[in-house]
Order: structure tokens, then sequence, then C-alpha cells
């Protein structure tokens, strides 16, 4: 057994992420290769992290396959954008604010998880992308709270009564808010693993049947999962906010975001919190750090995309970037990782030594 | 068990690396000024933008990308940013911030040109303000982004925390089309008009403006709709549509929120003699290759700020930029926002050259105090909000597959 | 407003010409559906990609009209006759064999390794297939819209004076919908093959037991599969007219949607689940407002699957002990 290698990573991980802003040396130095601020791209990835981890509750824990994710981070968003912006009379400020989204996300996964959590496999899935689907158009369409689609600006940052903070040009300040509220949630959900609730997931997770002839309430056990997910992608929607200052259009809660980061958490190891890091990181720095970067590099190397031909075919400026190949970039690392490592980068320990050797089984994920 | 060193090794050796190496040169002496822009540059707004893109190199081009500032040579280093990111395939807050921050954080970047949504101008702008980057925006035309008292009650002030003004635009604003489009359709005889819109920031802003002028000059309107950009037909509506039997549909929206599509269902359903009108989000080729000239030839007009491409060569900087477009690329500028980049770039460039040193926050005021500028369709200067004071605004329709210039347009009844 | 909607409401020639067009949409979403619940009933993979290929196939479509040089501005009014309907013979025969060829073998390369993966690889790995599918749509037709030549006339069949409409585009929907939806019942109810898939779907185990190829099944249910969206992609394309890139997105959610509301893996339910959405989306549209559509959709499945937690037509699931 090695297990105890795992936290050790994420410990050293976890250090690294906060000393890396103490050097000036290690910003200015990506600064000068790239002309981007690593430190200042870094509370997004954060962000989609805390949002990763509490679908992988879900997903991992409990193995319901949850599509609609997004629209709790949604609702967290809004929640914090209505609560703070200065037409509303609320304007209560971050802080009081970040707990209402929390209770307003997960209070509706209640509503929505009580009816519909009886489903089965694959309906639930439908479901939750369906019920995702629903917030989209309903944040979209309710113009007078929402705004529609001129989203609501600006959020303020969090207020520090003592410290003179400056939110919006140094990116410290926003870098260690995420940092610490994603070691949270990292923390909590790993002493959540370990304790009573924590195994009985893992028992729903793995056979169903059992667990309720084991004296488990398998329905209060899936909703009591699916509400702490919602919560947390709540909270994920409220920083995401107050980073971003702007409640950003409803179409960054869409569907697309929610299959994002279920591969996330495949490609890293559905169930193991260190692979959720590090699927994020992966994917969303590939996306958002590393494919901006790459394009400018090869601008500034061969100009502008012309228009030219190969053996006859007209070959578009799409395909002069890197960013024409994004797509089929992720396509192939998506298919190759799951053809050779299917239980994703980092496993989960005990998934990886329950996985059915014979090839009749059907997977244990009903 | 040697594998549990590994971290923290791993550990003090960063922590060694963070206070060995000395942090890089600062880079204030570098001979190089950067231009960013930030336009969506993945997804389906990608055939416009590239035409912003062909102009504002132009631009540069046209200079060898080089200018003397205060008796010393700079090199102009441009960089083409994308808002938008592949999983997303529009733009999103976040990729545009970014671009903000990164423009904000060199202090090489003098100009930022950008953004082509209404939408993403709400994210940098306050962001650029703050170090008095000038922001030039070559397709923004919500009017509330400058002007007070048409957007929101802290509009435009909530973009300027400096309180100065960094923010200009080379369009006119949709305060000015949305009114002049409803007075063409009156003089086109349309009296019986349906409001359609795509839900953006843009198209319903337009679309809200055209309304309003319209009930004040006595069109009647059958009705007001929001569209979902990503259906894939709109036959439904249109069935509904066609039984009120107006004589024009009015669409706020762009070509990428199909408004080729609304065109073709509209025909489909029936509607033969029914017109259609679009604002300046619809004027671009795009727009007749989802449509096809069948449906659109003598049906389908749009309004324009500016002059179209056949008029540029009447006047003498228009027939430069088409002189000179022709030679860089081969061919005749087909989209008229290829102008608009170009303007911009040429504005960024005159700035400069006015402050006359390489110092943002005297680019920035030069830049929005640039009066009788000799632009590409005349001489224009930008007002105290930023917005130009060109308002000349072209109705536009498509005759055998092409867009032609119709008539002028402009506001006059009350 | 409430007296309006009641007359709205009891216009009935409306209301009848909304069904026709919902019901028409809905055809064509009950035939890329199919592809989705065969799919799923045998393998039990939400196969992603399948709207993409749909696209892919609408792509290829539009390649053969351009190579009949029917695809320039102005081509259909001086195109004869004859080209025409060549034309799209030589799409109903090309683009199904495309897209099965396809489909079976993306399921080779891609999904077969995988078949005792954990459930959600080959799921994931679907996805990664439509990431694929959709750049390669990119690079096919660009980033945006396309005009797909509109070759059929919309003629009323009704009569040029009718009110109500039902044009030669509607019937060519129904006309290759109707026959390919009974030709697909007759072909798993009847067929030795289709017993062996229906045997496979129920047990795999137990129907290799009883000397069935599952894999020759399985590859057969993914040529199907492909050969449906291959059909869908072409009529879709002559009754829409557009194409692009991302249109398999938002066609495969519906077409999901409406499998697993019939209830999924059910070929029936999957027919019925897609006229249901194409009813719900056009009276939708007409009664309460085209921003609400999706929503509706969305809510009025999110009801029925609570209420019938298999779907309208699937079966209830014992729990086996």
């Amino acid at each position: 057994m090695n297990r105890k290698v795992g936290p050790r990573w994420a410990l050293v991980v976890f250090l690294v992420l906060a000393i890396y802003p103490l050097f000036p040396a290690f910003d200015g130095w990506f600064f000068a290769a790239t002309a981007r601020s690593l430190g200042a791209q870094m509370p997004t990835l954060f962000i989609f992290a805390i949002l990763a981890m509490g679908l992988n509750l879900v997903v991992g824990n409990v193995g319901l396959l949850h599509l609609g994710i997004a629209a709790f981070f949604g609702i967290g968003a809004y929640t914090m954008g209505i609560l703070t912006v200065p037409a509303y009379p609320f304007e209560i400020g971050f802080w009081l604010a970040l707990p209402c989204g929390i209770a307003a996300a997960a209070a509706v996964g209640l509503f929505i998880g009580v009816p519909t959590l009886r489903l089965r496999g694959d309906y639930l899935a439908l479901v939750t992308l369906g019920f995702g689907e629903v917030v989209r158009f309903t944040l979209k369409n309710l113009d007078a709270i929402t705004a529609g689609t001129r989203s609501l600006v600006p959020v303020p940052p969090p207020a520090t009564p003592v410290l003179s903070v400056d939110w919006l040009q140094d990116f410290r300040p926003f870098y260690y808010l995420t940092l610490g509220f994603l070691v949270i949630v990292y923390w909590m959900l790993g002493s959540l693993e370990r304790s009573k609730l924590g195994r009985a997931w893992v028992a729903v997770r793995e056979d169903e049947l059992a667990a309720s002839c084991m004296g488990l309430n398998v329905s209060r056990l899936k909703l009591s999962a699916f509400i702490c997910s919602a919560g947390i992608a709540g909270l994920a929607g409220g920083l995401y906010a107050s980073t971003i200052t702007s409640t950003a259009q409803p179409d960054a809660y869409d569907f697309n975001r929610s299959i994002f980061l279920l591969c996330c958490l495949i490609l890293g190891g559905l169930g193991s919190r260190n692979g959720v890091l590090l699927g994020v990181f992966l994917l969303y720095g590939f996306d958002q750090i590393l494919s901006p970067i790459v394009d400018e590099k090869l601008q500034l190397a061969y100009g502008a995309p012309i228009r030219r031909e190969f053996l006859g075919i007209p070959i578009s400026a799409q395909m002069q970037t890197f960013a024409g190949w994004r797509l089929f970039l992720f396509g192939v690392v998506l298919i190759v990782m799951m053809r050779y490592r299917p239980s994703g980068l980092i496993p989960n320990d005990r998934i990886k030594e329950e996985l059915p050797p014979d090839p009749d089984a059907r997977p244990a994920t009903k | 068990m040697p594998l549990r060193i590994v971290p923290a090794l791993f550990l003090v050796a960063f922590v060694a690396a963070g206070i060995l190496i000395p942090a890089p040169p600062a880079q204030e002496n570098s001979n190089v000024v950067k231009i960013l822009s930030s336009m969506p540059r993945t997804g389906s707004a990608r055939g416009q933008t590239d035409t912003i893109v062909d102009g504002i190199r132009l631009a540069l081009n046209e200079v060898e990308n080089r200018i003397d500032l205060d008796g010393k040579t700079y090199r102009i280093e441009y960089m083409d940013l994308d808002d938008a990111t592949a999983s997303a395939g529009d733009w999103t807050s976040e990729q545009e911030a970014s671009n903000a921050r990164q423009a904000q954080s060199d202090p090489d970047v003098m100009v930022y040109i950008g953004t082509y949504n209404s939408g993403a101008a709400k994210i940098s702008m306050p962001i650029l303000n703050r170090m008095k980057v000038l922001m030039i925006s070559p397709a923004n035309t919500s009017p509330g982004l400058t002007k007070p008292n048409q957007g929101e009650r802290d509009e435009p002030k909530r973009y300027r925390p400096s309180g100065e003004v960094n923010y200009v635009r080379v369009v006119p604003t949709d305060d000015l089309q949305g009114p002049a489009g409803a007075e063409w359709s009156l003089d086109m005889g349309c009296k019986r008009v349906y409001i359609l819109d795509d839900n953006s920031v843009y198209g319903k802003g337009v679309a809200d403006l055209f309304e309003g002028h319209a009930r004040k000059i006595g069109i009647d309107i059958l009705g007001r709709e929001s569209i979902d950009a990503k259906a894939s037909e709109f036959l439904s509506l249109m069935t509904k549509i066609a039984t009120k039997q107006p004589q024009l549909i009015y669409f706020g929206g762009t070509t990428q929120t199909k408004a080729g599509q609304v065109a073709k269902d509209m025909v489909k359903v029936g509607m033969k003699d029914c017109k259609m009108m679009g604002p300046d989000g619809t004027y671009e080729v795009a727009m007749i290759q989802s449509a096809s000239a069948e449906v659109l030839n003598g049906r389908f007009f749009c309004t324009f700020g500016g002059l179209t491409p056949d008029k540029l060569a009447d006047t003498p900087g228009g027939k430069t930029f088409v002189d000179n477009y022709k030679k860089f690329y081969g061919k005749e500028p087909a989209e008229a926002y290829a102008l608009y980049g170009y303007e911009c770039a040429r504005v960024a460039l005159e700035a400069m050259r006015r402050a006359n040193k390489k110092d943002r926050a005297a680019i920035c005021k030069a830049g929005r105090e640039i009066k009788d500028f000799p632009g590409v369709t005349g001489t224009w200067s930008f007002d105290e909000n930023g917005d130009t004071t060109q308002q000349d605004m072209s109705g536009i329709a498509v005759r055998n597959g092409q867009f032609v210039f119709d008539k002028k347009l402009s506001v006059t009844r009350k | 407003m409430l007296p309006i909607l009641f007359a709205e409401a009891f216009n009935w020639t409306n209301l009848q010409q909304q069904c026709i067009t919902g019901l028409t949409s809905g055809a064509l979403i009950a035939l890329i559906a199919l592809g989705y619940t065969m799919v799923y009933g045998i393998v039990e993979l939400i196969n992603f990609a399948h709207g993409d290929l749909f696209m892919l196939g609408s792509c290829l479509a539009l390649t053969i009209f351009t190579a009949f040089g029917l695809a320039q501005p102005g081509a259909i009014d001086s195109a004869s006759n004859v080209s025409i309907v060549l034309a799209i013979a030589c799409c109903l025969v090309a683009v199904p064999i495309f897209c099965a060829g396809l489909n079976r073998s993306v399921d080779y390369v891609v999904y077969r390794p995988l078949r005792t993966a954990p459930r959600l690889a080959p799921l994931v790995s679907a996805i990664g297939v439509s990431f694929i599918f959709m750049n390669v749509g990119l690079f096919w037709v660009g980033p945006q819209d396309v005009n797909f030549p509109d070759v059929i006339q919309d003629r009323n069949l009704l009569g040029d004076d009718a009110v109500l409409r039902f044009t030669l585009k509607n019937l060519l929907v129904v006309g290759v919908t109707v026959p390919l939806m009974i030709a697909l019942t007759v072909f798993v109810k009847f067929t030795s093959l289709g017993k062996a898939m229906r045997a496979t779907a129920q047990n795999p185990t137990a129907a290799r037991l009883m000397g069935i190829n599952t894999e020759f099944v399985i590859g057969t249910t993914f040529l199907v599969g492909g050969a449906l969206a291959g059909f869908g992609s072409v009529v879709y394309a002559l009754y829409v007219n557009t194409i692009s890139y991302q249109m398999g997105f938002q066609n495969g959610l519906y077409a999901f949607t409406a499998a697993v509301l019939g209830g999924i893996g059910n070929i029936p339910g999957a027919v019925l689940g897609g006229l249901v959405i194409g009813l719900v989306q056009a009276l939708g549209t007409a009664y309460i407002g085209a921003t609400w559509t999706s929503a509706i959709v969305f809510a009025v499945l999110i009801v029925i699957l609570v209420f019938r937690p298999s779907g309208l037509l699937g079966a209830r699931v014992r729990e086996k002990v």
C-alpha cells in the first residue's frame, strides 16, 4: 500500500502554488517568455478545480452521472451578482453573498434532487442535463432580474476592512483567496471521504442494493451528496463572479462547461481528488493558458496566416493556427487516455482495486 | 523509503530556485511598441474578425511596422489575441479579462484594439481604464458603453474607474442605426413590422432602439420576440408570424446568430412578399452565403454606418484604402469591416504620433482628443464621449446576390 | 393577454399548421434518436459523437451537390430536373454508406477496446470523437453557416390557395423517415440478425453462450445507426437548407433527449420521443415564446421522467436480486 504518497504530493503542490507568487522571479520569467502573467490566470483554474471537486463528489464518490453542474455554478455566480452589484439595493458585499450563493445553489439542488434522484443511471444524467439547460434559459430570459445577456456588472471584490488590497491590479489577492478556498474544499472533502458518510457513499456507488440491505438510506445518501456538490458549485460560482468582476453571460454556464469538467474528472481519475486537480490543470491549462501562448508564438514566428494551397486543396486560415486544431487535439488526448488508462492519470486506489477483471461483468457505475 | 524524500527535495529546489534566480530585467529601454487586438478568433465569428485583422495589418504595413516617436524609431509589434476558447466556441468573459490583463501588465502595450462584442467590452474597459491604455473598438455599437443616459443608471461611469475616457470607437452607435432603420422601413412603405432579436447585448439593444423610434413615427409593431440563436430552424416561429401578415421583419442580430436562417424560413413558410431588415451585424458576405442569393434578392436590407466598398472609390481616403488593399492582398475588400480594422489601426498610429512619446497616458489623451482626422470615408473627430462624429448611415440592399448601396439614411422625423 | 391567447389557441388552421411543422421536425429528430437508442440498447453507451456524425453527413451531401454544380448561386434555376434528382439519389446512397462506415470504424478503433472498461470510459471517448468530428467539420465547411442549395420547391401540395401548407419538403421528410422506421422495426423484430441484436442487448454473455457473434452484432448496430444518421443528414439538409459545423451539437442534444424520453434502448420509444419533442417545440414557440422553447422542452422532459422514470415506453426495470 503506497497510499501515503498521494496526499504528500498534494501537499507539495499546494505549497508550491502558495509560494509561487512570493518570488517575483517566477512570474517575471514566465512573463518575459510569454508576455502573459501565469499568476493572473491561475485563479480561474483554482475555481474550476473547486467546481470539479464538487462534481467529483457526485460522479466519483456516489457514482451518479451528473451533466448539469454548470447550472449550480451559474446559480452561485448570479446570486453573488444580484446581492452585490450597485444596480440592486442589496449590496451586502462578498463575504455575506458567498454563503448566500452556496445556500441558494444547495436549495435548488434539494428542490431538483428530491423528485429526480430515484431515477436510475442515464435517466438521471438526462434530467441533470435538462435542468442545466432550463436554468441557463431562465437566466437568459428573466431579463428583469438577471439582466439577461447583458450580465450583471460590476461585481465588487471582497471587502477587506483592515488591509488595503488592490484587487484589480495585483493578481495576488485573488490568487490567494481562490487557492485558500481550494485548499479548504480539498481538505474538507478528504475528511468527508474518510467519514461515515463518505464510506456510505462509496457503498452506494459499489452496490446500491447491498448498501440498502445493510440498512443505509440510499435515497437520503444520494440527496446529501447532490446537495453538497451543488453547494460547492455555488461557492465556485460566487468566486468566479467576483474574480472576473461580472456574472458573465448565461452561456458561460451551458452544457459544454459541464461536459468539459466531466472530461477533466475522468482524465485525472474519477473519485480521486489529486486526479481531479491534475485533470483540471491539464485540460483548462491547455485550453486557456497554453494554446493562446502557442498561437502568439506562431504569429510572431510566421506572421499572419495567409491562404495557401496544398496539392490543390485550399488550406484555410483555420488550419494554420493552433486554435484551429484544439478540438482535434482534445479529442485525440481523451481517446488515447481512455484506451490506455481508463481509470485516469491518478486513479482512486479503491476503484482501481475493485475494477472488474472478468470481461463479462457489467461495470459498477449504474 | 526514498520515494518519500522526493517531494521534500522538490519543494526545497523550488524555494532555492525562487531565491537564487534573479527577476528578469525590466524592459523599459526596449524599442518596441505593442498593439494588441482582442476578438473572437475561434468559432463562427471568425470570418468577420478575419477581415478586421486584415485591415489592421494593412494599416500597420503601410508604415512598415515602424514609428518615429520623439526622434527615436520604434518597431511596432502587433498581436492578434483570441477572446474565445475552443471549448466554448464563442467569446468568454475569462478569456477577455485575461487578454485585458495581459495588455495592462505589459508596459510595451500602448493600444488595445477591440472588442468585437459589446458584452466583452464591458469586461475589459474597466481593467484597461485604470492603466489608461487606449482602447479602440472597430465594432462595438451598444450606445451605453460611451453615452450617458442611454444604457443603465451608472453607464458609462462604471467603465471609467479612473474618471478619464480611454475608450473610443470608430463606428456610429445603435442610437443612430436603429431609428434610421425605422425611418427607412417607413420610406419603403412598410407600416406593419414584426421585430425579432437574438437576445444578445447588441441585437436586443438595436432592436429596442428600432422599436422605440418606429412607434414614435407611426409604424404598427405587430409583435416582438427573442429567438434562441442556437436553434437550427425557426419554421414554427415564422408560421406564427405569418398569421400576422407583416410587411417587414426587423431582425436585431448578426449573421452568427442565425440572420440567414430567419430569412430562409420566412420565405419557406410562404411570406414571399415580406421584406427583412437587419443592422450592420448582418452586413457581411457570409450573410449571402448562408441565406443564398435567391432568398435575399430584393428582399433583404441592412443599415450600416459608413460607406460600402463599392462607394469607397469616390472618396480620396477610400480610394487609397482600396488600392492598398488590392496591392497587399491581391483582391478587392469584400467586407466592409476591413475598413474599420484599418481605421482603428490608423487612429492608433495617429494617437502615438500626436503624443510623440511612448507613454500610455499621453497616447490615451492624444487618442481621445483626435480632431479632424482624415479618415477613410471623410474627415471626422472624436466627441467628448469617445464617439466618432462620422454619422453617415448607408442603406444597403441585396441585388443579384450582391450587397449594393441603396440610399443614404438619416433620422429626420421626430 | 389571456383573451388573445385564447383567440390564438382556437385558431384551428394555425394549430394544425404548427402541428405539421412540429411533427416534421420531430420526425427528423426521431431519425437521429434511433441511432442513439440502438447503440445504447446494445452497449449501454451514450454516443455523444452521433450528432456530429450527422453533421459530417450533411457536409458530404453539400460536397456532392457542389460536385454536381448545384451549389453556386443561381445554379438551381438553370439546373435540369434530371441532375437534381440524380444528385439527391447520389446523396441518399453515398451519405448513409459514408456515415455507416465511419460509425463502424470508430466503434472498431475507439469503443471496441473499451468494452470491459469502466462505463464512463467509452462515454468520454465518445466526447473525444465528437470533438474530432467537429474539428473535421470546421475544416470542411468553415466556421460559418453555409447555405445548402434549395432544390426542392416550396409548392403547397394542398393547392396554391389553401390556408394550410403541406409542401413537397414536408412530404420528403415524412416519405423518407416513416419507411425507414418501419423497415427498422421489421428488421429488429423479424430477422434473425434483429433477434440476435435483441438478445445481445438483453444479456451479452448469455447471447454469446448461445452462439451469437456479439461483436458482429454490435458492429452491425453501429452500421445501421450510422446509416440512419446519414439518411437523416441528407433529409435535414434538404429541409432546413443550412449547414454548420456546430449543428451536430444542438440536434444531437435533442435527439438524445428524445431517445431517453421514449425510454432509452427502445426503438418505438425513440420515435415517439422525437415526435413529442417536435410538437412541444412548435407549440411552445407558437403559444409561449421562442426564447423559452428549449427550456420548455427540457422542463417537459423532467416532468415526464419524474412520473415515468423509465421514459414513455421504457419497460420498468425490475431490480435483479
